[in-house]
């Protein structure tokens, strides 16, 4: 069922247009005359410049490490089954040790279909996939550099992440490494 | 068949087979939806699994009762959970009681999203769980939960390796029986047991012998849990990815019934795996290892284009030299197949009406006929048998090599000659011009001079005859090596000037020559198949 929505009506004046073109000209320079006297409009040279994201926006995916360095992903598939843009492609494999029985042979994104919509990170069981890089701007040459893969979404330092997120500080070169790596080792769940 | 009689579920009268077992009834007839996890139509009734509780009305009562261990009788009362909140919390509780050493691998175990535990969990279930995290057999490989059987031997194993086919899990297994009634019962085999008890009870098979059976991967299907898996499978594809088409089993004349699941799309599009499709005429539950890997040659050696002379060459140009050697010939062989559907066989018979006195048609095949194994396989490989004598095709492939010296030209469809016996298919080499539609790169193909890429069995739509004379339906699956290749009545229907746009009209043409044929559509095939005249009563099950 269609949604009517009514068209709002338009006094005289409106519907002469020329003076709300220049009730808009108005707020524009309003700005330029706020700009030129205070400052208060920044101007960034954008992608050469890139914006200082926070840690809650959803940017490019990294995918999160065990403390001994191997991917946390165990190929489930739940962020390509709710992924929406379907850009996530993966292949499962048997992994080589005992305590893991599956692992992702690859695990590919295809960042010109995402729609960054977070749904990944949503879906994930064990918290592999995260959207906390603050990579926001990315710049390719060609099609085929945005289809990001396994290497690249585990190429990430926990030193560029926060003490306080310790999932990231488990991982290896992170503060918390050591001691989750020895429990880890031990055979704990991880 | 009895006359039906009246029994009661939930306050309806409802009407029966009598003796049949009541959760057949309650599935079936009374619309009841009946949770199971030991109970199989085609296996014995074990019991174990309780869930498929209900209560029924005795001299003492109302009492609660298995339904899959009971069995219908004139005047029965039953009450099942639309009407009783006592089966309502009891199965809950027998659900609670299963996945107390269930491991929540959920997001790991291939057998998700076709699980019985996942959707009785979702049906009756639903419970908060009571229990530590920590508590189960054992917990992702950690040694702690392993537990020592009483012959000494370490248990409790993720990745155990049964044999050449299957993987088990012991600690996913709910211990329900029905692999170890499939190998006793079915394959008549017994190679599993359940050994130890309570909690500890497990799937193994006798000391030091590993599980090896021509049928052996029937267990995965049967396993309602992941315990079981198939290697050939194993986390290729999270099952719900997988779309599915109905069809037969293409390599023998039993024809089991199965479902093709296969994705589409550039990175996946691929033909993942057959299963099983119940019939309990033909195949029951049932299919063979050896049919169920016949998926794997749908992306093996396949003949995606034409072949000329040695050179290889777009399929529009393999198909324009053919058929101007066809037309050209002064007296052609056209060998129909027994591997091919029914119609085209057909094409190929009206092809050689067209061509009039100077083309002649032969059938048969020189493949050896085995025995019958009982379960889902005649031993004969020429699936279409049937078809070829309903249609009157001679088997007469000896007398074609007796008289090759009479042909200038020969049109082998989808029958592999030279590898079936290429001491006797030599003598066709006499004819100048051979002209073979095949959908494999194979020896008949290394003969010919003109090689027209076809589709294979999965990928055209059409029927076969089984040996029961059993006319059933194969469907076509999109995931194509070359969307240009087309159906062997296709092509020859373009040789032949037939006029044909659908495999209907195919059909049709068949039902012209066999009046067994005549009335039967598509539609009313259906996916059990449709007995054709001829032949009244089906012949019993594998024989």
């Amino acid at each position: 069922m269609a949604k009517v929505v009514p068209r709002p009506h338009l006094s005289l004046w409106e519907n002469l247009y020329v003076v709300e073109i220049f009730k808009g000209l108005m707020t524009t320079w309003g700005h330029v005359q706020k700009n030129v006297t205070t400052g208060a409009f920044e101007t960034r040279n954008y992608p050469e410049e890139a914006p200082s994201l926070p840690r809650d926006y959803r940017a490019r995916h990294r995918l999160m490490k065990r403390p001994d360095g191997s991917p946390r992903c165990v190929a489930c598939f739940m962020c390509s089954t709710a992924c929406p843009a379907r850009c996530i492609n993966i292949v499962a494999e048997e992994a080589d040790r005992a305590d893991i029985e599956k692992r992702p042979a690859t695990f590919e994104i295809d960042l010109l279909l995402c729609v960054f919509c977070g749904f990944c990170v949503e879906a994930c069981p064990c918290d592999a996939i995260r959207m906390d890089t603050t990579i926001g701007v990315m710049v390719h040459d060609n099609r085929r550099d945005f289809i990001i893969t396994k290497d690249k979404l585990l190429d990430w330092a926990p030193a560029d992440y926060p003490a306080t997120d310790t999932q990231s500080q488990k991982a290896p070169g992170g503060t918390l490494n050591a001691q989750a790596l020895a429990e880890f080792n031990a055979g704990s769940r991880h | 068949m009895p006359d039906p009689i009246t029994i009661n579920v939930d306050g309806r009268d409802v009407q029966v087979q009598p003796g049949m077992q009541l959760i057949e009834a309650l599935r079936g007839p009374a619309k009841t939806d009946t949770p199971a996890f030991c109970y199989h139509p085609d296996l014995t009734v074990a019991g174990n699994c309780r869930i498929c509780l209900v209560e029924t009305e005795g001299p003492r009562g109302w009492a609660l009762g298995i339904s899959c261990h009971m069995k219908t009788a004139p005047g029965l009362k039953v009450r099942t959970q639309v009407t009783s909140e006592k089966i309502v919390k009891l199965r809950k509780g027998v659900m609670e009681f299963l996945l107390v050493n269930h491991p929540l691998d959920c997001p790991i175990c291939d057998k998700a999203g076709e699980c019985t535990l996942q959707e009785h969990y979702m049906g009756q279930g639903r419970h908060e769980s009571r229990l530590e995290d920590e508590v189960g057999k054992q917990y992702k490989g950690g040694a702690d939960h392993r537990f020592t059987d009483s012959k000494g031997e370490a248990r409790g194993g993720k990745k155990i390796d049964l044999g050449s086919t299957i993987v088990l899990d012991q600690e996913r297994c709910i211990v329900c029986s029905r692999c170890v009634r499939f190998m006793d019962e079915v394959a008549q085999s017994p190679q599993l047991a359940i050994a130890a008890r309570g909690d500890h009870a497990y799937i193994t098979t006798f000391p030091g012998k590993p599980l090896e059976h021509d049928y052996d991967l029937n267990v995965t299907d049967i396993c309602p849990v992941g315990a079981l898996t198939g290697k050939h499978f194993r986390f290729q594809q999270r099952v719900w990815m997988l779309k599915s088409v109905e069809s037969i089993d293409p390599s023998d004349s039993l024809g089991a019934n199965l479902t093709i699941e296969y994705n589409v799309g550039q990175v996946n599009g691929k033909v993942w795996r057959l299963m099983p499709r119940r019939n309990p005429a033909v195949n029951k539950s049932w299919i063979s290892n050896a049919s169920r890997m016949l998926y794997q040659d749908l992306a093996k050696d396949r003949l995606t284009d034409g072949v000329v002379n040695g050179q290889d060459v777009p399929l529009a140009e393999a198909l324009s030299a053919a058929t101007a050697a066809l037309t050209g010939a002064k007296r052609l062989a056209i060998v129909a197949s027994g591997h091919l559907t029914t119609e085209d066989n057909a094409a190929l018979l009206e092809l050689a009406t067209k061509f009039g006195t100077k083309a002649e048609v032969f059938g048969g095949s020189w493949l050896p006929v085995g025995q019958p194994d009982g379960i889902a396989r005649s031993g004969d490989p020429v699936a279409n048998r049937k078809a070829l004598q309903v249609l009157g095709v001679p088997d007469n492939l000896d007398a074609l090599v007796a008289r090759a010296g009479e042909f200038d030209a020969i049109l082998i469809a989808g029958n592999d000659l030279w590898a079936a016996d290429a001491a006797k298919a030599e003598a066709l080499t006499k004819i100048p011009v051979r002209v073979v539609l095949s959908s494999w790169i194979n020896a008949t193909t290394a003969k010919a001079t003109i090689a027209v890429g076809v589709r294979a069995w999965a990928e055209v739509r059409g029927t076969m005859i089984n040996c029961q004379g059993r006319v059933q339906v194969l469907n076509a699956c999109p995931v194509v090596p070359n969307p240009d290749l087309e159906a062997v009545w296709q092509v020859v229907n373009q040789v032949g000037q037939l006029g044909w746009t659908t495999e209907s009209q195919a059909w049709k043409a068949a039902a012209a020559r066999a009046p067994q044929l005549q009335g039967i559509t598509y539609r009313a095939i259906g996916p059990m198949g449709q007995m054709i005249a001829e032949t009244a009563a089906p012949a019993a099950v594998g024989v």
